[in-house]
């Protein structure tokens, strides 16, 4: 109703002063309507005869003004006032308090309720007549109606219609405090503040209380708010999370419209009579049934029956045991190299014997210690089951690798190297001592016979000795000072001639006494005489082009050395340390590691014209010793790192080695010319293959100190090195002769027997001609044959 | 430039998934994934680097082949495995909701039955594959078939067990198959060959095992699952290539009475000639038993002997008649020849089968039974009987029975006090009314052999029958060694006297001991002789040592001594020289020491003393023979040591690397080796002076 209302209100705005009064009387009587039934009357009279009726013709009565008075767009409004219409009628609330619903619509709160507001609306009806009396034009020209003082809100039930409503906004009220009014009505004037009430007023009020005293004051008025019973009663249900209307039933009953006795409608979706098939039994489902039969007659099917314990029993046990063989047609899988089965456990030793042999057994200290362990360290079997489900984890748990674990002899890790035995005959043990050297030995040769030695020591002599005897056959003093630093006989057969290095000087002697024979002493003779011969004729021509001085004096020495052997002297700028026969005997190459100019260091003499040559204006590094290739024009040098091969022919740079020893001791050269032994003072001996590279092919490191000197035996496949620990070491060194095989490298046997003097052991060592014999020649002194 | 490859998805890093992969790619729980792998043989994998493989920064432990896993994403189980968690699911809420009919109806009905087959078939795709995987799954059900049942191990996995070893075991005494056998501290092991695959398995003793609470038998019971199924089928294979039915028949009656190998009765298949295995005949006829025992009992004497002669040259003729196709052995004639490692005598199954073919054996009650049984029979004995104490049915006969040759005991030899001679046959008689057996114990019955257990087991590992006396009753029994052990180089073996293995280090010790003893006890002795004699006699026998090393150094530096120079380090170089290899001269040496000693014997003649003792040339010459043997396998160590100096000095630095490697763990095996010389020396040293 109130809704109602407020749809009236809204079609009061639209200015159509001539409608508006007949509105208004409708509305009247509908406000009637509702202010009779707030009077709370009767329940009844208005939940079902007065409200069917009366909303009926209202509705009636409002679709027809809507229709003919606005543009407003009623559809909704229609509904809206239907549906409040409905609730009207469904929930029987006689008592809605209509300034409710007023003031949802309005915008005003409940606390502008006025206890008296319910009680006269007939009053408030009736002096409410809204017209306007008279029209103004306003500013803009257009009409302006001046309506009477309206109440601001005249179909609540407020009932201070005497006071105008103040209309100050949602401004609180203390804003007016210092002025004489407290706001303004809706045509601007002033609204004067109520009077107070004395305070004998007050005091009298708080005695005794009137009734719906709330001691709140209505903040718009300034009045003293108070409440009627029944808005107690609503506040009271509020409270109580109870509707608010008096007697609303929350769960009525359903109402039966279209169900139920009586009402039922009959609405066939088809009225096609039934098809003969829906009596007719199926065909299709008589076939399989008749198959079914057919085969329960057959016993194929057999009835349910349920499954017994002794079935079930039966059944398990046809699973439990195999009853076909799984592998009737076994295919084998090749071995996979991922798959890797379970290692075995290996078998028990004889120490898990339950009664093993008394050694296995714990003697009595093995018991005292083991009961000395603590409890969980001892060591012993007891838990079978454990050691079980150990290896079952072992199964499942432990990744499995394959190790190649060398279950072989290690021996066969070595090399098979051939037995000493087979590769004799080699030197082993020591068959003769030449003594009698005071100081070390520095030298020795053996003559090309294989008959003497010559050794040459710190004592400055030159001695000769019977190779097996050991007896000294001749000796010569060359020097009282210096040491003879190498002895060399000559290569050659026919004649017996020693070179030997003395300081700066070069003696070439032919020993005297029974070692060499008459006609090896007069060729001897010959050769060394027959260069002075040469040099005499040839001396001025070399002098006048050349116009250099001499490098080395070739002279005869003085006449007691004459006596005594020494035929021929050079004497070079520095001291020669190495001299290497060529194979021929004419040529011969000195080398004088501790001379000023490199370029004098290694010189290459020619015996039969007493030439001395310096072949290299300059070399590369510290010379160490030379040697010649056995068949070729070929000369290596040693330096201390490296080996040059020069072509001595085509003077040219051949091949360079590079042994990556750090000082280079001694080279030795194959007698077939395609292998080369390098000994160093850095304790290696390298052997190179002249064929494969600059590297070595094989690096032997046997000595713990500083090799001084290494030999190929001249026929037989043997090489030697001398060490200054003291020792000799004899190797089997074969070379084949074509260039597709390897050498092979046997050592045979270590040579002991030479003392170390101040940190020197061995010096030189050299081969017999044709046995397999070795002289070495120590720093005690001393030179011992190897046989 | 390509684009940078991202970690982890090429190569090794592909190839290998962790553990919480590989079940979150399977979606099963870690349980399944357990039981999965332990069915499917699947194993972890070590890959070649962990830190390439893992993706993740944390060190990642188990590793699995990527393969693997996707060869478990296809398998059967898995399916069976999500049933079973939906049926637990079901039954939890039934349990739930108080419906336990419900519950026990879903168990009953939707339990999915896991088969094992087609894994089987898959992990031994043939059935040699299967015998070379046995060793495990025999130990494994061995040992479940011997645990008491719990609640962890239901009593029906146990009689499964039990059932299936025991058919395994009726194979192998049909065949034969079985080879050797091994006392252990842990049980007895046992090894068979079948189809030429040795299959070696452990049996615990019949003893309640006592496992600890860190053992899952929840594993254990997942490999015992897999074990039966391939026990099974592998025993239908082999019941089926001899023609038996399987499974045999078995009597659950007499199992229960303890018959364990009797229960089985062996039936040949489609019809042919019904045989029966002889220890199921006299299940229940054990009165008759006692009753025809009594009979033979009450005969004289000489008749069972000749009927047991009879017998017995009855066999050896068969054997005479039969070509024998066992191996003959191979003895060499020339000591000096190579002998050829031969094959073991028993490794042929018609030795086996021959073995105890002849004899009746009775086990005593405190004999172990059940191995005795198993062993004996596979070993061709037919007739085991034993007290009845040990089950009453499969023994073949009671301790009475005159046939018995042999008897097993293992108890202690207690004399009886001998009963007076006149009053046997009254005993007897009165045995006889009584019905008692008419043996008390260690009572012995004559023409029986007497022996103990170990017997067997050594007889047959062996490969012949032992002398018997040496396991009579009561004897000390021989060492039991395991047959499986090979002789390694250095490794100790106690089958080889002491000198044999000992190396010239010990050797030279213990003499050096044994001379200390000597002369201890030459004092003792020669304290009453006058102590000088002796005394002068180790002075010269210490002499002969150092004159030995001054032959040698006259020998070595002969040369040297024509300058009759003395060099001041002499002895270094002396040593140095004798390294040269000139051990020929030690021999002379001790050739010239004996020289001395007569010498020195002659001398002490000259001088009017007593000559010594005849004891002491005899102790000497032994000494003396010691010496030459010392010296030899000196100058052959020390050939060797040459040798391998210069080998190694021609080898590579790998090689040689390695070579030390194994040279070092070798010396540790020699280590343990030489300690337990030590204790054997020790211990026959004990027993010679006791």
């Amino acid at each position: 109703m109130a809704q109602r209302a407020g749809q009236k209100r809204k079609v009061v705005e639209v200015p159509r002063p001539e409608e508006d009064s007949g509105v208004d009387e409708e509305l009247d009587n509908v406000v009637l309507n509702g202010a009779l039934s707030d009077d709370g009357e009767s329940e009844d009279e208005f939940s079902t005869e007065d409200g069917d009726g009366d909303v009926d013709g209202d509705e009636d009565e409002l679709d027809d003004d809507e229709i003919d008075s606005d543009e407003i767009p009623s559809s909704e409004d229609e509904d809206d006032i239907r549906g409040q219409m409905e609730k009207l009628k469904t929930n029987g609330r006689p008592k809605t308090p209509p300034e409710k619903l007023m003031g949802s619509d309005t915008g005003h709160d409940i606390n502008t309720f006025s206890p008296e507001t319910p009680m006269k609306p007939l009053e408030v009806e009736g002096k409410k007549r809204r017209t306007f009396t008279r029209i103004d034009v306003d500013a803009n020209g257009e009409p302006r109606y001046i309506y009477d003082e309206i109440e601001p809100n005249y179909d609540s039930d407020d009932s201070d219609f005497l006071v105008p409503t103040n209309t100050i906004g949602d401004i609180p009220l203390t804003y007016y405090d210092e002025y004489p009014h407290i706001g303004y009505d809706i045509n601007g004037r002033r609204i004067a503040r109520p009077a107070k009430g004395e305070a004998l007023d007050s005091l009298l009020d708080s005695i005794d209380i009137p009734e719906g005293w709330t001691g709140l004051t209505d903040p718009n008025t300034g009045k003293p708010m108070q409440l009627t019973g029944a808005d107690l009663e609503i506040l009271k249900k509020l409270t109580r999370n109870e509707a608010p209307g008096e007697g609303y039933d929350p769960y009525p009953d359903m109402v039966e419209y279209f169900t139920g006795k009586g009402m039922e409608m009959t609405m066939p979706l088809s009225a096609a009579p039934e098809p003969k098939r829906r009596f007719v039994p199926s065909m299709h489902e008589h076939k399989r049934v008749m198959k079914m039969v057919k085969a329960i007659k057959e016993g194929r099917i057999k009835p349910y029956s349920k499954p017994t314990e002794a079935d079930r029993e039966r059944e398990e046990a046809e699973q439990d045991f195999a009853s076909f063989d799984i592998w009737a047609n076994e295919i084998p899988r090749p071995d996979h190299p991922m798959n890797i089965p379970a290692p075995k456990l290996p078998p028990p030793g004889y120490e898990e014997s339950y009664h093993p042999p008394p050694e296995y057994l714990p003697d009595k200290q093995e018991r005292e210690a083991w009961e000395q362990q603590d409890e969980e360290d001892r060591e012993r079997y007891a838990k079978l089951v454990k050691e079980k489900f150990e290896r079952c984890l072992d199964l499942y748990l432990a990744p499995r690798v394959r190790r190649s674990k060398l279950n072989i002899d290690p021996e066969s890790l070595l090399p098979k190297l051939p037995d000493p035995n087979e590769l004799r005959p080699f030197p082993s043990v020591c068959a003769t001592i030449y003594k009698g050297h005071e100081g070390r030995i520095r030298s020795l040769s053996i003559e090309s016979y294989g008959k003497y030695v010559a050794t040459g020591g710190d004592d400055g002599t030159v001695r000769v000795w019977e190779i097996v005897s050991g007896k000294q056959l001749w000796r010569i003093r060359l020097s009282s000072s210096e040491a003879v630093n190498q002895v060399s006989w000559q290569p050659s057969r026919e004649t017996c001639i020693i070179a030997a290095c003395c300081g700066e000087q070069v003696h070439f002697i032919v020993p005297q006494g029974e070692i060499c024979n008459p006609e090896q002493d007069r060729r001897s003779r010959e050769v060394l005489d027959s260069g002075f011969g040469y040099a005499a004729s040839n001396a001025t021509k070399t002098a006048a082009g050349v116009d250099k001085p001499s490098s080395a004096n070739w002279l005869r020495p003085s006449q007691t050395l004459q006596d005594k052997g020494v035929l021929l002297t050079i004497t070079l700028r520095s001291s020669p340390k190495t001299l290497a026969w060529h194979r021929r005997g004419d040529y011969f190459s000195t080398v004088s590691p501790s001379t000023t100019s490199t370029s004098t260091a290694v010189a290459v003499h020619t015996l039969s014209k007493h030439q001395t040559q310096y072949p290299f204006r300059r070399l590369k590094g510290l010379a160490q010793t030379v040697c010649f290739h056995p068949s070729k024009p070929l000369f290596f040098v040693a330096t201390r790192q490296s080996i040059r091969i020069y072509d001595l022919q085509q003077q040219r740079l051949e091949k360079q080695l590079q042994p990556g020893a750090q000082w280079i001791s001694a080279i030795s050269l194959h007698p077939l010319g395609s292998n080369l032994l390098v000994s160093s003072y850095d304790k290696r001996l390298l052997w190179h293959d002249l064929d494969l590279g600059a590297t070595p092919y094989k690096t032997l490191r046997y000595h713990s100190k500083a090799i001084r000197s290494v030999q190929f035996h001249p026929s037989l496949p043997l090489f030697a090195d001398a060490s200054d620990d003291g020792t000799l070491q004899v190797f089997h060194g074969n070379v084949m002769g074509d260039s597709l095989d390897n050498a092979t490298v046997v050592p045979l046997k270590v040579l002991r027997g030479h003392k170390v003097v101040k940190n020197l052991g061995v010096l030189d060592v050299e081969w017999h001609p044709r046995e397999a014999w070795c002289v070495s020649a120590g720093a005690d002194g001393v030179a011992r044959l190897w046989t | 430039m390509g684009r940078e490859k991202k970690k982890g998805t090429s190569g090794s890093a592909k190839n290998y998934l962790t553990r919480s992969q590989a079940v979150r790619k399977l979606q099963i729980s870690l349980a399944d994934f357990r039981r999965l792998c332990i069915f499917k043989g699947i194993y972890p994998r070590e890959p070649r680097s962990k830190k390439r493989v893992s993706k993740s920064s944390t060190p990642s432990t188990t590793f699995y082949y990527t393969k693997d896993i996707h060869y478990l994403l296809h398998e059967p189980l898995l399916n069976k495995f999500r049933d079973q968690k939906s049926l637990a699911k079901k039954i939890s809420k039934a349990l739930g909701r108080n419906e336990v009919s419900d519950a026990s109806r879903l168990e009953r009905n939707l339990k999915p039955r896991m088969r094992l087959d087609h894994i089987i078939k898959e992990r031994y795709p043939t059935f040699v594959d299967a015998l070379r995987d046995l060793d495990d799954a025999l130990s494994m059900l061995f040992l479940f078939a011997n645990l008491p049942s719990t609640a962890e191990v239901p009593a029906k996995i146990i009689a499964k067990c039990q059932r299936l070893t025991l058919e395994f075991e009726h194979y192998l005494i049909r065949t034969h198959s079985l080879r050797k056998s091994f006392l252990s501290i842990k049980g007895i092991y046992y090894q068979a060959t079948i189809q030429g695959q040795d299959i070696l398995w452990l049996v615990p003793y019949k003893f309640v095992q006592r496992t600890g609470a860190d053992v899952d038998y929840r594993i254990m019971a997942t490999f015992v699952e897999f074990y039966t199924t391939l026990l099974g089928f592998v025993n239908f294979r082999l019941y089926t290539s001899i023609g038996l039915v399987y499974p045999p028949t078995f009597d659950s009656k007499s199992e229960e009475q303890g018959a364990e190998l009797g229960a089985f009765q062996l039936e040949p298949r489609n019809g042919e000639e019904q045989q029966q295995i002889e220890g199921a005949m006299d299940v229940e006829t054990n009165e008759k038993a006692q009753a025809e025992a009594d009979r033979l009992l009450s005969l004289p004497e000489e008749q069972s002997e000749q009927n047991g002669q009879g017998d017995e040259a009855d066999g050896v003729e068969d054997a005479e008649e039969n070509p024998s196709s066992a191996l003959d052995t191979f003895a060499s004639i020339d000591e000096k020849a190579d002998t050829l490692l031969q094959p073991s005598a028993t490794a042929d199954s018609e030795t086996a089968g021959k073995l105890f073919e002849n004899f009746t054996v009775f086990l005593s009650r405190e004999a172990p039974r059940n191995p005795l049984e198993f062993i004996l029979k596979a070993f061709g004995c037919k007739r085991v009987g034993w007290d009845s104490s040990l089950g009453e049915p499969g023994a073949y006969c009671s301790e009475d029975d005159t046939r018995i040759t042999h008897q097993v005991v293992d108890r202690p030899d207690i004399p009886l006090p001998s009963p007076p001679l006149t009053d046997g046959e009254v005993d007897m008689d009165v045995d006889e009314v009584d019905g008692m057996p008419p043996t008390k114990s260690n009572e012995r019955v004559p023409g029986r052999i007497y022996v103990q257990p170990q017997w067997v087991w050594d007889s047959i590992n062996a490969g012949q029958l032992q002398r018997p006396d040496l396991y009579a009753p009561g004897a000390t029994l021989p060492p039991h060694l395991s047959p499986w052990v090979k002789a390694k180089r250095g490794a100790y073996d106690p089958t080889l006297s002491l000198a044999e293995q000992e190396t010239a280090a010990e050797a030279e010790m213990e003499d050096e001991e044994d001379e200390i003893e000597e002369g201890k006890a030459g004092e003792e002795v020669e304290g009453v002789r006058g102590d000088g004699e002796a005394r002068k006699l180790e002075e010269a026998l210490k002499d002969e040592e150092d004159g030995g090393m001054d032959v040698n150094l006259a020998g070595s530096e002969d040369d040297e001594s024509e300058d009759d120079e003395v060099e001041p380090n002499g002895e270094a170089a002396v040593d140095e020289a004798e390294w040269g290899g000139l051990s020929g001269d030690e021999v002379e040496d001790i050739g010239d020491s004996a020289a001395r000693q007569a010498q020195a014997e002659l001398e002490a003649e000259a001088l009017g003393r007593t000559p010594a003792p005849a004891s002491t040339s005899a102790k000497d010459k032994r000494k003396k023979e010691r010496e030459v043997a010392q010296a030899k396998r000196k100058r052959d160590e020390r050939e060797r040591l040459e040798d391998i100096d210069r080998r190694k000095g021609m080898a590579s630095r790998k090689f040689r690397k390695s070579y030390e490697k194994m040279a070092y763990s070798n010396a540790r095996t020699d280590e343990e080796a030489e300690k337990l010389r030590a204790k054997r020396r020790k211990i026959e040293r004990g027993v010679v002076k006791s």
